[in-house]
């Protein structure tokens, strides 16, 4: 018996008690705030996105964001009614999740790495927690960072150039490994509005910007977290700039390459993951963003978005019991 | 006092079990000691020929019975006081000329220990091959550095120049393609292989000259069978 | 504990209804350590029976003259040794398997499954009965530990006891050899076996 039939029968009986309502987050205060209309704002936010990995992909863009959407609802219906819950596809969690896999991945990913990303990010990543709202990680990078050590070789900086596919940006090196293994920089232009080779959705910085500008406005996603990762990015990259003396050159680089705008504000701001305050938020974006910096400086790695979000996602509990201001009275 | 109640009689039966239990562990110690030594050598030995001649040649050898003739050495390398020690096979033919040397070595790796074996021509002019005998680096990744494919881009190369490790597409007769996804995994072999090479070369070289190309330990026994 | 279970029932308890992993949650370190093939699981299972049930025979052959608080420095003597016996065993005639698990056959010493044991039982039950239960803990350990193994062999390397038996087009899982993957399987499984418990006694948990 689910808590809240429970809750539901002390109110017929005992009316006079206070009623404490516990459910997962996110925690709402505003009745026209729905699961809905939140992931409805995302999936508007995404539309920038989706429309230049169509641009710069094309059939391949195509082809990863079906395969990731359907898996994503299949693998919702599959375990949530396994649980024996009822299905919710209506809320549109499962879609979301689906298409930021398919934006995180590799355009010449096969099917299968698609697919097993987005029923364990659905299974393992968010319905063995209790589902929608009660998981510590954010599913898509749960099921991201399970293909990426999976198939390291299909997932790894060398996949995702690709001289016999189709499309020409398949063909040339991601930015940040081109920078990270010889020190061939892209230009800021190409950066900036996303004529790359990359993931996905992570090519345009301008995409991101836009959507989730979009995302801020709306409160579905508070600007506090976007705002600390990319202060903190840039004050890092900039301390670098400064020691290799590159004149803001390499500041700009680390900040519109990579993953860091799609991740900041579309992956980062998941509310589920996320601290609850403002506070705990700004702790959060800083973590993740010298988290980013830290790997893409020091390690193996070109970069270090998806581990960052995953590492400040399991601290996340921990910011929340700091920050989160006690009852009075209560030592 | 009643016996019962001293130190050594609460613990009697510690002691005799402690001295039973040592005894049949000497037991097994004696018996099996000498077989676990000999799978350990024999583990190394059996590779010395194929990274000195290649597998095909070292078949061949095999098939004729004609084993090479194999001597561990430790060789000490004082490199600016700190001293280092490599255990140096030297594989003799059967007519005495020496094939080459197979020094052991091993470093830091990724994820732990890289243990490996690196084959020299007799006047380390060459590397002939190497052989990683332990390794846990990632599956998929950095454990190619076992594989054949990968490992034979050292075979036959000049020791002159240093091995350089660059992402796939090598041009110089010196470079070596890392394995897609493992560079560091590539480039700590890499780097064992240019060092175990820089320490030994001028250690073996030098002091043994080329004609003799001995050991100090060895030349008592060469110079009974010289007479 | 007014009936003691005879010797028949202490093995059948050992290798199902108190499996030493999914029951008892214990040895789990090698459980999660030496999973990733199936060569590693079974010559770990043998060992550990090997020690399990040498370790039970003499302590229950002693059982008489064990002062309760010695007790756990005997035991962890009489483990220390056969323990030894088995490393140095494997050393000799099966190298290759040995430097496999590395120092996962020194560390059965620290194994909680023996101890529990000769605790549980051996201290107190006759020789038969400690080898039976012995057995049973043993053969339970290996089950579990072939179980997680099985799965974790086939999607992670595409193959049963080294030998390819998924078609080559199987895109290895390289994380389920991986130690997340031990993690993973070991907490589906045990998940599995819980609901399992709980459908067979009537929707409740156990």
């Amino acid at each position: 018996m689910s808590k809240i039939d429970r809750t539901a029968e002390v109110e017929e009986t005992e009316v006079a008690l206070p009623i404490l309502n516990v459910a997962p987050s996110p925690h709402l205060s505003d009745v026209k705030f729905t699961t809905m209309r939140m992931m409805t704002d995302v999936l508007i936010a995404l539309l920038p996105l989706i429309a230049m990995s169509l641009f710069m992909f094309r059939w391949y863009a195509v082809k990863q964001l079906l395969i990731c959407v359907i898996a994503s609802l299949a693998g919702e219906a599959l375990f949530v009614s396994m649980r024996g819950r009822k299905v919710t596809l209506k809320d549109c969690s499962a879609a979301v999740t689906g298409i930021i896999i398919a934006l995180s991945l590799p355009a010449t990913a096969p099917w299968y790495v698609g697919t097993i990303a987005s029923f364990v990010a659905i299974g393992i990543g968010k319905v063995i927690f209790g589902g929608l709202g009660m998981n510590i990680f954010n599913p898509a990078m749960v099921g991201r960072a399970f293909v990426m050590i999976s198939f390291a070789n299909l997932m790894s900086a060398g996949a995702y150039e690709n001289s016999a596919a189709l499309v020409d940006a398949i063909s040339q090196a991601t930015p940040m490994n081109a920078f990270k293994s010889s020190a061939i920089p892209t230009p800021i232009f190409d950066l900036f509005f996303g004529f790359t080779n990359g993931s996905l959705g992570e090519t345009s910085a301008l995409a991101a910007i836009i959507g989730g500008t979009f995302l801020c406005v709306r409160r579905t996603a508070s600007w506090e977290i976007p705002a600390s990762i990319i202060l903190t990015v840039a004050i890092l990259a900039g301390v670098a700039d400064f020691s290799a003396g590159d004149r803001g050159y390499l500041l700009l680089h680390h900040l519109f390459g990579g993953a860091l705008l799609f991740g900041a504000f579309f992956i980062a701001t998941d509310p589920v993951t996320s601290p609850l305050t403002s506070f705990g938020k700004v702790i959060f974006g800083v973590g993740v963003g010298s988290l980013v910096m830290l790997i893409r400086l020091f390690s193996g790695y070109p970069e270090g978005l998806m581990f960052a979000i995953l590492l400040m996602n399991a601290v996340t509990p921990l910011i929340n019991r700091w920050t989160i201001p006690r009852p009075m009275g209560d030592a | 006092m009643n016996i019962q109640n001293t130190n050594l009689g609460q613990a009697w039966l510690v002691i005799l079990l402690s001295v039973i239990f040592g005894i049949s562990l000497a037991g097994v110690q004696a018996a099996l000691g000498p077989k676990i030594e000999e799978n350990k050598l024999k583990e190394t030995l059996a590779k010395v020929p194929v990274v000195i001649l290649g597998q095909k040649a070292a078949d061949d050898l095999a098939a004729k019975g004609e084993n090479l003739n194999i001597k561990p050495n430790t060789v000490s390398i004082d490199n600016k006081g700190v001293k280092k020690f490599y255990t140096v096979y030297r594989a003799d033919f059967k007519n005495g000329t020496t094939a080459g040397w197979v020094a052991k070595t091993y470093g830091q790796g990724y994820a732990d220990k890289v243990e490996m074996l690196i084959g020299m021509d007799f006047d380390i002019k060459h590397v002939t091959g190497i052989f990683i005998l332990d390794q846990k680096e990632t599956p998929g990744l950095g454990n190619k550095i076992v594989e054949e494919s990968w490992r034979s881009q050292f075979s036959n190369k000049p020791t002159d120049t240093p091995f350089n490790v660059v992402k796939q597409g090598k041009v110089g007769i010196n470079e070596i393609d890392a394995v897609s996804g493992a560079t560091i995994s590539s480039k700590v072999v890499t780097k064992l292989v240019n060092q175990t090479i820089s320490d030994l070369k001028l250690k073996i070289v030098e002091t043994h000259g080329r004609a003799s190309l001995l050991f100090n330990s060895d030349e008592k026994s060469n110079e009974k069978g010289g007479k | 504990m007014a009936d003691q279970p005879t010797a028949s029932e202490r093995f059948i308890q050992g290798i199902l209804p108190e499996n030493p992993v999914y029951r008892q949650l214990l040895g789990l370190c090698s459980t999660l350590a030496v999973t990733n093939g199936m060569k590693s699981a079974i010559t770990m299972a043998c060992s550990v029976a090997f020690v399990l049930v040498c370790a039970n025979v003499v302590i229950s052959l002693i059982r008489s003259l064990l002062k309760p608080h010695l007790r756990i420095v005997v035991f962890t003597l009489t483990i220390a040794t056969f323990v030894t016996i088995a490393d140095r065993l494997l050393a000799a005639y099966l190298y290759q398997m040995s430097k496999t698990l590395g120092p996962y056959i020194p560390l059965i010493i620290v194994n909680c499954i023996i101890i529990c044991r000769c605790e549980v039982c051996a201290s107190k039950q006759s020789v038969f009965i400690a080898a039976s239960d012995a057995l049973g803990q043993s053969i339970g350990f290996g089950l579990a530990l072939s179980s997680i193994a099985v799965i974790r062999e086939i999607l992670g390397t595409g193959s049963l006891f080294g030998i390819h038996i998924l078609p080559s087009a199987w895109p290895d899982w390289v994380i389920m050899v991986l130690p997340p993957g031990a993690f993973l399987t070991l907490g589906l499984l045990l998940g599995f076996i819980n609901w399992l418990g709980m459908r067979k006694s009537g929707g409740r948990g156990i």
